[in-house]
């Protein structure tokens, strides 16, 4: 895959040493960032459609919340400071499965116990980040909280590429499961679906993709691309189609945007807030043509 | 297609403690339209989720009778977010096709889809967002998702609660028109009339069973005293 990466780089230099693309690409790491742009920009705006339908926004902002706690793990079990995904995927997975079991088994409200293992996970990964700190500059911490896309390396992409593989295989013939389950979940299993099964499926699905976006948007602002892109298609659109369609255009127009600017006009903006920022200009502008357009209008009460 | 029979023995059901269902005992034969009545609290859907398998009930729930049984369920709602970007089309494509619904509907599901909604009596709207329709409305979509495909075992949670009267008639006309071919019916009503209109049984749920055959032989203390209608 790393051979198959580096031709494409070369492939990209030379068209900016040519003058065909801005003289920015000629630098290896822009490169790896738009590659992760264009990975993450239409799975996030495609997945966030789903999120934004089940009521998950902050099942996934617990995630990614939970992979701090992970990489503290993976850095006292040994694994590579930079990249301890083994334990950030791990956690993370456990966390969510665990958290889905225990809505199951008790019934309570998804908000309640997002609540509880978020804090739980969070007081254990502070603890975690006080031990870890001695051996590595926290800086490492501030770029999991944050994302530093222009810090991506081969791995990166490659388990980025994995999971997007895996969300568009899984996730991609489940779509309308998914979606029945949640309008009415006894319909759903009297149609002869596995509702459970379903349930936890997109769990993973969302917990795979927020680990794997964490290096590159941050776990605080992972979130806000899954949820920002839709929320603006939501804004302006009137069928299915055009929810999905928008909210993927929005979500990689955001990337792109959020990568290329600051390079362009040297703007000190780090790039996960400048990517969340692009979003949020088109979610402004969507909510205007929303509120001032006939088309839209709601009671007002 | 011949419907299946239903029969209910010894059905018991505790959720958080409380005593939903007490010994349920009654058997629905092959291509009966037998109406569900009860008091609100009565445990009516709960008979119903466990026939379908959605209750930790004890005893036995048996489908009989030779074929597969095809299922059509209409619960009284679907929890969609009123402001979601989803038309009738789209919710309706959910329910039959595999391809995932935002990349269009394809032809023979297209045709099927308006077949349905034409059967309920659901004209024009197809494009309009299922948030934006009326209570009767929606019930009229809920209906027509259960006939694709065609059902031989037919359960409604009072799919004409919200109705206006044509509506109800409508759809009361299908239900007879899919029992009329063999279709086993087990309906959730509220409407006396039609109860004894259509029914060729009557079950009343009052947490046990204290009747169940024909509705005009319902006796009038248990109508008054144990169905929640006034005769």
């Amino acid at each position: 895959m790393s051979g198959i990466l580096e031709a494409f780089r070369l492939y990209v230099q030379n068209l900016s040493y040519d003058g065909v693309l801005p003289e920015t690409f000629q630098y290896a790491f822009v490169i790896n960032s738009l590659i992760c742009g264009l990975l993450i920009g239409p799975l996030l705006g495609w997945m966030g459609t789903m999120v934004v339908v089940k009521r998950m926004a902050f099942f996934s902002q617990a995630i990614g919340n939970a992979a701090l706690t992970g990489v503290a793990i993976g850095i006292m079990l040994g694994e590579p400071y930079n990249a301890p995904y083994i334990s950030m995927f791990g956690f993370c997975l456990l966390f969510g499965i665990g958290l889905k079991y225990t809505q199951h088994r008790t019934s309570m409200s998804l908000d309640t116990l997002i609540g509880v293992f978020l804090s739980v996970s969070l007081a254990l990964g502070a603890s975690l980040v006080l031990f870890v700190s001695a051996r590595v500059n926290t800086h490492i911490l501030e770029s999991i909280l944050f994302g530093s896309i222009l810090t991506v390396n081969d791995t990166d992409i490659n388990v980025l590429l994995a999971v997007s593989v895996i969300c568009v295989v899984v996730g991609m013939p489940l779509f309308n499961r998914t979606l029945l389950a949640s309008f009415n979940p006894g319909l759903a299993h009297a149609r002869g679906l596995a509702v459970r099964r379903l349930d936890y499926t997109f769990v993973i699905l969302i917990t795979l993709l927020t680990v794997a976006c964490v290096k590159i948007v941050g776990a605080v602002l992972v979130v806000a691309l899954l949820l920002i892109p839709a929320a603006s298609a939501r804004n302006i659109c009137s069928s299915l189609s055009g929810f999905v369609g928008w909210s993927v255009a929005f979500s990689s127009a955001s990337c792109l945007l959020g990568i290329v600017v600051p390079m362009q006009y040297d703007l000190a903006i780090p790039s996960g807030g400048a990517i969340v920022l692009a979003a949020a200009v088109i979610f402004v502008i969507t909510t205007i043509i929303r509120s001032t357009s006939g088309r839209f209008r709601e009671a007002g009460v | 297609m011949a419907g299946p029979a239903i029969s209910f023995s010894d059905v018991n059901l505790t959720l958080g403690g409380v005593r939903i269902l007490r010994d349920v005992s009654f058997k629905i034969e092959s291509g009966e339209l037998a109406c569900v009545i009860g008091p609100n609290g009565g445990g009516k859907t709960s008979l119903i989720r466990s026939l379908l398998g959605q209750m930790p009930h004890s005893g036995n729930v048996r489908y009989e009778g030779d074929g597969a049984v095809q299922l059509g369920y209409v619960p009284q709602f679907l929890e969609i977010d009123r402001t979601l970007p989803l038309t009738v089309t789209n919710v309706m494509s959910v329910m039959v096709q595999r391809t995932p619904a935002f990349f269009g509907v394809k032809k023979k599901y297209l045709s099927l889809i308006n077949a349905a909604l034409d059967r309920t009596g659901f004209k024009g709207k197809r494009n309009r967002l299922f948030g934006g329709l009326s209570g009767g409305e929606r019930q009229r979509v809920l209906f027509a998702q259960a006939l694709m495909p065609e059902p031989n075992f037919l359960v409604l949670d009072e799919p004409t609660a919200n109705m206006d009267e044509a509506g109800a008639r409508r759809i009361e006309e299908v239900v007879l028109e899919l029992n009329a071919l063999g279709t086993t019916v087990l309906w959730i009503n509220h409407d006396l009339a039609q109860v004894k209109r259509v029914a060729s049984k009557v079950v009343v749920v009052d947490g046990g069973v204290p009747y169940c055959g024909p509705p005009s032989e319902m006796p009038p203390q248990i109508a008054e005293t144990r169905a929640g209608v006034v005769v």
